[in-house]
């Protein structure tokens, strides 16, 4: 939090733009807050994502809420007319709109459907929306046309249009390949819906994250030398 | 141009011939099957045999035997009355002594009543390591067992479906010789014997979790039973081992309370038996079995060959308190000391000797197909009753007994060499692949070579029952004989070994390696065959999508928790393509509402998917999946049945009315037109059927007026096979050849899905119109990755081949959605009795594979050609089109040969694997009975379109 807040003059001052650095702070803050739920999950409540699925997801997406929108807000669209309450507010409607899309999607894709793993797929769509559509309501409102250019044609313009995209994708992609041990025989706790659905996205989400630096920093690179 | 396109369907024909020989070839590796020959064995048989002339028939009468009384079979009985107790998945360790293994476990050394008797001196009980032959599973021990032969995956014989044995078997020679059976404990004996047993106390086996009602429901029949006279063989199975070591696993506790429990039941049991032992006493000369049909792994499983599994175990015992010695060359026994240095030994039996022993021990005819010999040891435990009086009577001395005894067990052993040879000869013809020349020529030596010796001096012997021969003289020429035809059994068993249980792996390699080169042309054909009209290149990402899905897929087989669960996989990676689809739709700005309504359409199918597994889950015993979702409703709530009873004619409602804007939309176009009407016609008969089927709609009369409820579906058949025949003959005779191709497959398709949907029941309507609905999206949305509104009308693209590989994941889909899944007890026998009540195998056949694969393999064939979207009607854009339609059936080919391939590739690494015979080989089954049908539909399709 204190480090977020130190940052907030610097960038507000330069608007919407953020360098790779920043890029690689706000990484590291949303990584040390997923790390922090865990840690408040273990020690504070004594369960883990095995033990009580639904309180631990629960608990991270509220705690990695917050830090998501207090960070993407910065970021957002046309600072001028729209105020940093009102990118909040959105990033709410957005929470439950990608959350409602998340669990359609996984839905669709075979997660179970019955009334005992009800709370454990809102929870887990809840997170996967913090993953994906939170930040990206934060910064980009409800203007379609630039969801569209960054989520469906894939041409993010600047690096903070790139850290919405890659690390949403990965998480995305991180799920699913998450679900694959989940038919194995191995009977092991973590196959359950949707614990390793879980693992594969937070994977997926980090591993989103490391890739877009990369890019970004060869990126920053190239731009150098030219 | 013409003869372009002919060369095409020879290519499809070819690929048809390529993949059946490698089939052909894989499988004569893999699925080993034998005949099962109708033969019985009858007590006069022998006469045939060259021991006719065998001595004891004066040999009885001098020696002044109380059982003249009985009439003589094949031998003379030795034993009066057999208990056997089966504990299922006995392993080795759970009866022999620790010292046997390398380290004691704490489930060894329970069962201590049965070490007592078989280490106490002059004991007349032994313990016996057993040898089953796999697949080690219940089934097919038993029948092992009792037919005395090496049950395969396939027997061949005339018994659909039910499992009862046609096979001549011991239970069955009991039957034949008048001995009363009674039988407690596990049901499949029922199962396979239904009329032999007098008394039967079965208990339902298949609920795994249930470690006690088999075990209390056998130990409380049990007691009784002992104390009557009215039974000659008593059969009691026990399950609790068996189920424990699947639900626990052999380190637990509850399988350790098991066999405490098993402990003191056979001490009970011992002590009735010791009690009634007394001359004149219920068990005077009664033997003991105890036994196991197979062994199991540390965690519970059984099935496979390996040695945890195979190894089980036999303890016999002979209330007559003597034992002849067996001569040291016969004795197979291998000896330890335990901690007090005390001498155990355990001795060594097949199971496939355990029918051909206890017929010689009982007296009754050899079962007509048991390859087995007379094993001596346990032969001996039991012939103790009349050398007891002779050694006594004339005091001969050990050596002498021996010699008496080996006299008694060469003879037996003529009898049982002339029965193998008997079953050998008689298989070799009939069989559809019986042996080899090579070998029947060496055990025909073999066994004239024993002959000879038999009848020149052996037989003299026997004979001539004045001994003044130097007794060391007979015993070494009685020596001789019996190696003789050890040697002669040895040999046959390695021999049937060799054809019934081993697998040719070189074979295997072959067939396996014929597929995958012809897997490589076939992709060759796909993606090089044609520049101008082939699937976009290599690098395309469509292209490298489609090889992603069907290679993750076909991976996917490697595992077998993912063959169990194919549906869902399948189902998984195809709503993966739909949501792709639908973001580039998004991307597109078109087509949103077909890529909504398909990933709508693979829910539903998931939902279906989901009840068949559940229904798998209850039969299977490798599943133990819950159903994962619950509807708020009461089953039996009114709306509900309102519901079920009135979807699915509305479902054919609406495919009548699909089809009517079908053929409406089209000009006149003739026989194809009338073809389309006929399965309108169809559409409502079923309708009526099941409206007249069901109680709400009040028109139970009906079916009186139609005559009966097997006259509709007779019709539909009657229809369609009109239908067929009209659209080959059009195909022939018709000289155009530039009409309108959609109206053709459109007349197709619904003539084959009637009967489909008939047969299917009326889950088939609905599951009809989810894939109507589904592919009209795939079709809508195919290529909508580079099309975008202006464009869309434009000129003809190249093909994509995402849309194929979604069109042949949905059919895996509805494969599994209609209730089916990859096992025999997946089939859904009833659909072959819709129309028919008299059983016919080949009408009843086509009707089942009609039935299983219909959704999955002939509409989705037939139904290809409506996914290429048809824009422009030039005769130019047609030939066009008639290339890319060849094409799309090539890669159809392709996918489908890729999955079999991986199965193949599957199931020979997986071989040795505990479930190859429960769930790999049936899977194999399915594959490979899928690729060759749709091969020879893409074959008939190419002839019918192109």
């Amino acid at each position: 939090m204190k480090e977020a807040k130190e940052k907030k003059n610097p960038e507000i001052s330069v608007s919407i733009t953020i360098s790779t650095w920043g890029a690689f702070a706000v990484y590291v803050i949303t990584g040390l807050f997923l790390i922090f739920g865990f840690h408040v999950v273990r020690n504070k409540y004594s369960v883990d994502l095995i033990s009580d699925p639904t309180l631990t997801l629960r608990l991270l997406w509220i705690i990695e809420f917050p830090i998501v929108v207090i960070i993407y807000s910065l970021f957002r669209r046309n600072p001028e007319k729209c105020s940093y309450f009102r990118a909040v507010g959105r990033s709410l409607v957005g929470l439950i709109a990608g959350a409602l899309i998340n669990a359609l999607g996984a839905v669709s894709l075979g997660a179970p459907i019955g009334m005992q793993s009800l709370s454990k797929t809102i929870h887990w769509s809840f997170l996967m929306s913090v993953f994906t559509v939170v930040p990206a309501t934060a910064v980009l409102g409800a203007s379609w046309i630039d969801w569209h250019r960054i989520f469906a044609s894939l041409k993010p313009i600047g690096i903070i249009e790139h850290m919405l995209l890659v690390p949403a994708y990965g998480a995305i992609i991180g799920g699913w390949f998450g679900a694959w041990p989940m038919p194995l025989d191995w009977e092991r706790p973590w196959q359950e819906w949707p614990i390793c659905v879980c693992y594969g996205a937070i994977g997926g989400y980090i591993g989103g994250q490391m890739v877009s630096l990369l890019t970004l920093l060869s990126e920053h690179k190239n731009l150098k030398l030219a | 141009m013409e003869t372009y396109l002919k060369n095409k369907k020879l290519t499809a024909l070819g690929f048809l011939l390529i993949h059946a020989i490698a089939i052909l070839i894989f499988t004569r590796g893999f699925l080993l099957t034998r005949t099962e020959l109708p033969f019985h064995s009858t007590c006069s048989d022998v006469s045939l045999s060259p021991c006719l002339a065998s001595p004891r028939s004066n040999h009885d009468s001098s020696s002044g035997q109380s059982n003249q009384t009985q009439p003589k079979c094949w031998t003379k009985p030795v034993v009066d009355r057999v208990i056997i107790i089966v504990l299922d998945a006995l392993r080795i360790d759970f009866v022999a002594p620790s010292a046997f293994f390398p380290e004691p476990k704490p489930w060894m050394d329970k069962l201590t009543i049965l070490q007592t008797l078989a280490f106490a001196n002059d004991s007349s009980a032994k313990i016996f390591k057993a040898f089953a032959d796999p697949p080690t599973t219940s089934l097919q021990r038993l029948k092992g067992l009792t037919t005395g032969g090496l049950p395969t995956f396939i027997d061949i014989g005339n018994s659909f479906g039910a499992p009862a044995i046609v096979e001549d078997n011991f239970i069955n020679q009991l039957v034949l010789n008048g001995k009363r059976l009674v039988m407690m404990g596990d049901d499949t004996w029922t199962q396979l014997f239904p009329n032999q047993f007098q008394k039967s106390y079965p208990f339902p086996s298949f609920n795994v979790k249930d470690l006690d009602t088999v075990d209390n429901g056998c130990i409380e029949h049990l007691f009784p039973t002992l104390f009557k006279d009215d039974w000659d063989v008593l059969i009691a199975h026990f399950l609790g081992v068996d189920h424990a070591g699947h639900i626990f696993g052999v380190d637990s506790s509850p399988m350790i309370n098991k066999l405490e429990q098993y402990n003191s039941v056979l001490e009970k049991v011992i002590n009735i038996l010791e009690s009634q032992a007394g001359p004149g006493g219920l068990h005077e000369n009664t033997m003991l079995i105890v036994m196991g049909d197979h062994g199991q792994t540390l965690n519970g499983d059984h099935g496979g060959g390996t040695a945890e599994e195979v190894e089980t175990t036999m303890f016999a015992m002979s209330t007559k308190k003597h034992t002849t010695l067996v001569p040291p060359e016969f004795d197979t026994s291998s000896c330890k000391q335990n901690k007090d240095g005390k001498q155990m030994c355990i001795s060594y039996i097949e199971q496939l000797d355990f029918a051909a022993t206890l017929s010689a021990l009982l007296g009754i005819s050899f079962p007509f197909g048991s390859i087995g010999h007379v094993n001596p040891e346990l032969y001996a435990l039991g012939s103790s009753s009349w050398n007891l009086d002779k050694s006594d009577l004339g005091n001969f001395g050990t050596q002498s007994a021996a010699n008496e005894w080996m006299k008694h067990y060469v003879d037996v052993l003529c009898v049982n060499a002339w029965q193998v040879k008997r079953y050998i000869d008689v298989y070799s013809n009939s069989s559809v692949v019986g042996f080899s020349s090579d070998d029947m020529s060496r055990i025909s030596d073999l066994y004239s070579a024993a002959e000879q010796n038999w009848s020149n001096s052996v037989k003299h012997i026997l004979m001539d029952r004045n001994g003044d021969d130097g007794s060391t003289d007979i015993s070494a020429l009685l020596k001789e004989q019996i190696a003789e035809y050890l040697n002669f059994f040895s040999s046959v068993v390695e021999l049937a070994r060799s054809k019934w249980t081993e697998f040719n792996l070189n074979l295997m390699i072959t067939g396996f390696g014929i597929l995958v080169i012809s897997l490589i042309l076939q992709f060759l054909a796909v993606f090089h065959g044609d520049k101008s009209y082939a699937v976009g290149s290599w690098l395309s990402t469509g292209a490298a999508f489609t090889l992603f899905i069907v290679t993750i897929r076909a991976c996917s087989f490697l595992s077998n928790s993912y063959i169990l669960e194919e549906g869902k996989v399948a189902n998984f990676l195809l709503a993966t393509t739909g949501l792709i689809k639908l973001r580039y739709s998004v991307m597109r700005k078109t087509m949103r509402k077909e890529a909504f309504m398909f990933l709508a359409m693979v829910f539903v199918l998931r939902v279906s998917i989901d009840i068949g597994l559940t229904k798998q889950a209850a039969t299977s015993q490798f599943m133990s999946s819950s159903p994962s979702w619950m509807l708020g409703i009461a089953p039996d709530h009114p709306a509900l049945t309102y519901a079920i009873e009135i979807a699915p004619i509305l479902s054919v409602v609406i495919l009548i009315c699909v089809l009517y804007v079908a053929i409406a939309k089209a000009p006149n176009e003739g026989v194809w037109k009338y073809v389309t009407v006929g399965s309108m016609v169809s559409y409502f008969f079923i309708a009526l059927l099941w409206a007249s089927e069901s109680k709400i709609f009040g028109l139970d009369q009906l079916l009186q007026v139609t005559g009966g409820r097997n006259r509709i579906p007779q019709t539909v058949y009657v229809i369609g096979l009109v239908q067929l025949c009209l659209l080959a003959s059009a195909r022939m005779f018709c000289t155009e050849k530039d009409k309108n191709w959609a109206i053709r497959t459109v007349a197709l398709v619904s003539a084959c899905s009637s009967p489909i949907i008939l047969l299917s029941g009326k889950q088939g309507s609905m599951l009809a119109l989810v894939y109507l609905v589904a592919g009209y999206c795939i079709m809508r949305l195919e290529g909508v990755e580079r099309r975008t509104k202006s464009d869309g009308q434009s000129k003809f693209s190249k093909l994509n081949p995402l849309c194929v590989v979604q069109w042949s994941l949905l059919s895996i889909c509805m494969f599994f959605a209609s209730g089916h899944w990859c096992a025999f007890d997946g089939l859904r026998y009833g659909a072959a009795f819709v129309g028919f009540d008299e059983f016919v195998l080949i009408r009843q056949a086509i009707l089942l594979t009609i039935e299983t694969f219909g959704f999955s393999i002939i509409l989705s064939v037939f139904g290809l050609p409506l996914l290429i979207p048809f824009h422009s009607q030039t005769p130019q854009a047609h030939g066009e089109k008639r290339h890319q339609l060849f094409q799309m059936y090539m890669l159809f080919g392709v996918i489908s040969a890729t999955t079999v391939t991986a199965t193949i590739l599957c199931v020979t690494i997986q071989r040795r694997h505990l479930m190859v015979w429960g769930l790999f080989a049936p899977k194999f089954v399915f594959d490979v009975v899928d690729l060759i049908l749709t091969d020879l539909l893409i074959c008939l399709a190419s002839a019918y379109y192109l």
